[in-house]
């Protein structure tokens, strides 16, 4: 009896100086991953529900303008809140227009939505997803509305152009009467999640990435004029 | 009387302070990381990617996972739940955190830690801080170490439950 009870208080004592219990380690690691799983969970469940509806006029990854047959390919990884994108389409957009023009090149744009935390309203998703719209009524319509949506472009950290805006600049810039409705309805959200994604797993970090038949080049426009020169 | 002491270590009372302190930087340090990430779980697995460490369904996992892990440890390092326990895993993901941003300078890649929010990605014309990441993760790692040998302070829960233990105990 005695010697039971000796036993017992000298465990808890050495319990008390270790800190927690070893069951209350177990726990809280236990508890950690099952907040990771969690975490994980609701990331799967945001990747499955998106339609998996394409924009007529485009792919899966973006929407090309220019002749199919054209030498060279420009790969154009954007995003309509990011201020560098705006100023290289201020840049070596006539340059672009110029290649297109003339069946030099091929412009597919990725309009990516990888910069959502720098408007209160994930502007850079519901760009995107406008830009498929816009797509819809051709690749010219949509290759103006690109340019007004840089003309128009909001500052960083603010609340993005509303719904109401990014509509009126489409319609100026030639967009088609279902326009308005398939923005409203978020129509392609699930289209620019899952360009978004692709392009992320295909190693595009940051906006603007350029690529010329597939080769990441610098962002100048001697770059661009070289690297399509030397693809013909 | 004795075993409060124990409990309670055999220090002055500044340093049991500087160990709530300790707690409360870590504390507040992952929850403002979690919180950065767990509004944009596809940008925080976008900052994993960019690593090109993982595997695709294991960056998915980190990435995603990691803000929710970030912001329960916080937490519970706030309120001092299993702070010696919190203070190890703090340490080991610190650990980790380093190896990944080290080897992201070694092999040259232009990415941004990813630590408070962001996909990766930097802005252009923008230079990666390795140096700034990995100096501070290293002060994180060493607070938690810290942290980890000296894990009780005032205003706990780990020490309300200490004090009922003993209670229970008598």
């Amino acid at each position: 009896m005695m010697s039971k009870k000796t036993g017992r208080s000298n465990r808890s004592v050495v319990t008390a100086r270790r800190g927690p219990s070893l069951t209350m380690i177990v726990g809280i690691v236990v508890v950690l991953l099952f907040a990771g799983v969690v975490g994980f969970g609701v990331y799967r469940t945001q990747h499955q529900s998106g339609s998996g509806a394409i924009p007529t006029n485009a792919t899966a990854s973006g929407v090309t303008v220019g002749q199919a047959s054209a030498p060279a390919t420009v790969d154009i990884y954007l995003d309509f809140q990011c201020p560098v994108c705006n100023e290289y389409e201020k840049q070596s957009g006539p340059t672009l227009d110029g290649l297109i023009a003339s069946g030099a090149a091929k412009v597919v744009y990725h309009p990516l939505a990888f910069l959502d935390r720098f408007s209160s309203t994930k502007y850079s998703t519901r760009a995107s997803e406008a830009a498929g719209c816009i797509a819809q009524d051709g690749p010219a319509v949509f290759a103006r509305y690109l340019k007004v949506l840089y003309a128009n472009q909001p500052p960083e950290n603010g609340d993005g152009l509303p719904e109401s805006q990014l509509i009126s600049l489409g319609q100026q810039a030639g967009a088609g009467p279902n326009f308005a409705g398939c923005v409203s309805a978020n129509t392609f959200a699930g289209w620019t999640a899952a360009l978004t994604d692709a392009a992320s797993k295909a190693g595009i970090d940051a906006t603007p990435t350029v690529e010329v038949n597939g080769k990441q080049i610098d962002n100048t426009d001697a770059a661009l004029r070289q690297a399509v020169q030397a693809a013909k | 009387m004795t075993a409060v002491g124990a409990t309670f270590e055999a220090r002055g009372p500044a340093w049991n302070w500087l160990s709530t302190l300790g707690r409360l930087v870590l504390g507040g340090i992952w929850i403002a990381a979690g919180v950065s990430k767990i509004t944009d779980l596809d940008a925080s697995v976008r900052a994993v990617r960019a690593y090109r460490i993982l595997p695709e369904l294991a960056a998915q996992l980190v990435g995603a996972g990691l803000p929710a892990v970030e912001l329960l440890l916080g937490v519970l390092l706030l309120v001092g739940a299993g702070v010696r326990a919190c203070a190890a895993v703090s340490a080991v993901l610190m650990a980790v955190y380093m190896v990944g941003i080290a080897s992201a300078w070694v092999r040259g890649l232009q990415i941004d830690c990813g630590c408070f929010g962001g996909g990766g990605g930097l802005a252009a014309g923008v230079r990666p801080s390795y140096g700034w990441e990995l100096t501070r993760d290293a002060g994180l790692l060493v607070l938690a170490v810290l942290l980890a040998r000296w894990p009780v302070g005032p205003f706990a829960v780990d020490g309300i439950l200490a004090a009922r233990r003993e209670e229970s105990g008598r």
